[in-house]
């Protein structure tokens, strides 16, 4: 008998259900602040015409597609296909993917803490890194939205907080 | 400051150190083209909780990994030859070595072996050529670490291998694992960083790169030894010494004075008492010594040791002077936490007399032989 013991490495079914479930989540919202919010629908504007960029986790983790297509940002699923991935973002395990998307730590602070690798031009990586913080604001409760943001946003009126969250859940649900 | 005319430095080692930097390994170990791992560890000395903790960092890599976990103090080249015999065979591409002292010391030893691809492993020695980097090394230090991991340096077999060569690529130090199981066993780790960064620091021949290195290694034992002597449990302190430790090992790599570093490695290698302990013991009578000969500039310790403030009110005449009573004021902090843990003298440390000879003689075979006997005879007790 070797010495020496192969063990497969094992998986973790519960993170990784939560990861890829937010991920889903988070794409179709990603598409309904698009249409719901005029400060993301600017930041698109100024991005490419067949701007796409990805969020997910290696190595071959839950992922998110966002692309726009005739002007309309879509959510594309988790394999962007033939397409050209202007920016991609990859958090370096389900762990760290888990760590971030369970709000224990923030973006900024997982990205200063090495968990996260951009590939991609920076000016189109701050774009969506800016987009997702509006995303995460209509999504999430004031006090885990300061987790997850580096500056929770002020000025926000009335109107297009709690106009702009209804808007945002009902097409994220109904996916239009 | 002003550095030497003419310096060197090296440090191949990068660093992963925090929550979670474990969950990295798959990601830096394709960075390292490498995606089948041979894991080297002591079950013994690591326990089963932190083996498992490893493994569970590959959770959804779908990686394959290699686990040895039979390390012995006793390791010799008949194990690393039959390791690098299954190394080759089943096409291991990287070694993981996860704990401090000899499991690091086999595991370089083990992948000079596998990187040379020599024909017996018995026939590797301190004199071997290493001209270019071998297969990727990773270690993973638990809380019973020599300090040594990061450096250049593999005592193995009653020999010391020597090239920068042999650092790893990677050191990856997790707060899940650097948590002490006592504090005997990371005031060890602590003084052995503390004891090596003080011989980086206090060097005739300045390098400012080096003095990066001990001057943050110093003032990381400083600031969390105590804590972390105090509750092992502390992560934030057990993980700043390692982090010290990983340092000092970095330094140590290129002080060519080292006389605490010395007298350690030969009281480990012949009576298994962690250098730490014994370095501890040395270090008031070896600064007393350089302090005498005015050799060393001892006061370059006071700044990392007190902060900016206290030394900029220290005159520049005393900081020397300052710097060895702080140091000692610490040790003696130490001593008074850990009581009979952590041995004062030779004859606390139950070193048997038989020993002593064996020690000596060891030490005989050093260029600062004589002189290092005499500090031996100062800690007898």
């Amino acid at each position: 008998m070797s010495i020496v013991k192969d063990i497969q490495s094992g998986r973790k079914p519960l993170k990784r259900a939560y990861v890829g479930i937010f991920l889903w989540f988070t794409g179709r919202a990603i598409q309904a602040t698009a249409r719901v919010d005029q400060e993301v629908k600017k930041e698109f504007d100024n991005l490419p015409d067949d701007f796409t960029f990805s969020l997910g986790c290696l190595p071959d983790g839950p992922c998110m597609v966002i692309g726009k297509e005739k002007g309309k940002v879509k959510y594309l699923g988790s394999n962007p296909g033939k397409r050209h991935v202007h920016v991609r973002l990859a958090i370096k395990s389900v762990d760290a993917a888990f760590l971030i998307l369970s709000f224990q730590e923030g973006t900024a602070v997982a990205t200063t803490r090495n968990r996260l690798i951009t590939d991609g031009e920076v000016p189109y990586a701050l774009a969506v890194i800016r987009i997702l913080d509006i995303v995460e604001v209509y999504l999430l409760p004031k006090i885990i939205a300061s987790l997850a943001v580096k500056r929770y946003p002020k000025g926000w009126s009335i109107g297009r907080k709690l106009g702009g969250r209804i808007g945002v859940y009902t097409r994220t649900l109904l996916g239009i | 400051m002003n550095p030497a005319p003419v310096f060197t430095f090296t440090c191949p080692v990068k660093t992963n150190s925090g929550n979670k930097a474990l969950e990295h390994l798959p990601v830096e170990l394709a960075g390292l083209n490498a995606g089948n791992p041979l894991i080297i560890t002591s079950r013994k000395a690591v326990g089963q909780k932190a083996i498992q903790t490893l493994l569970d960092a590959f959770g959804d890599s779908g990686m394959t990994l290699g686990l040895f976990d039979g390390v012995t103090t006793t390791a010799n080249p008949d194990l690393i030859e039959h390791l690098k015999s299954i190394y080759l065979e089943k096409k291991y591409d990287a070694i993981i070595a996860l704990g401090g002292y000899g499991v690091v010391d086999a595991a370089k030893v083990l992948n000079l072996a596998v990187s040379l691809k020599t024909a017996d492993a018995h026939k590797l020695s301190p004199a071997t050529p290493i001209r270019g980097h071998l297969s990727p090394l990773v270690v993973v230090p638990t809380a019973a670490a020599s300090g040594l991991e990061t450096s250049k340096f593999a005592h193995f077999n009653h020999m010391i291998y020597s090239s920068e060569y042999l650092a790893p690529n990677l050191v990856v130090m997790d707060p899940r694992l650097t948590r002490g199981a006592d504090g005997k066993t990371i005031a060890a780790t602590g003084l052995a960083a503390l004891g090596r960064a003080v011989e980086a620091q206090i060097s005739a021949d300045h390098n400012p790169f080096r003095d990066a290195y001990s001057f943050a290694a110093i003032r990381f034992i400083k600031e969390n030894l105590p804590a972390a002597v105090k509750k092992p449990s502390d992560k934030k302190a057990s993980l700043a010494v390692l982090n010290a430790a990983s340092m000092s090992g970095c330094a140590a790599s290129d002080t060519k004075s080292a006389r605490l570093h010395k007298l350690g490695q030969v009281f480990y290698d012949i009576q298994h008492i962690p250098p730490g302990v014994i370095m501890a013991m040395c270090l008031p009578h070896v600064l007393g010594d350089d302090l005498k000969e005015g050799a060393c500039d001892l006061a370059a310790l006071l700044h990392p040791l007190v902060g900016d403030d206290e030394f900029a009110r220290t005159p520049a005449a005393k900081r020397a002077e300052t710097a060895l009573a702080v140091l000692g004021r610490f040790l003696s902090d130490l001593y008074g936490t850990l009581g009979k843990d952590l041995p004062r003298n030779l004859k606390e440390a139950c070193v048997p007399g038989y020993r002593m000879e064996d020690i000596l003689d060891g030490l005989g075979q050093d260029e600062e032989g004589r002189y290092l006997k005499t500090v031996v005879e100062r800690i007898t007790g």
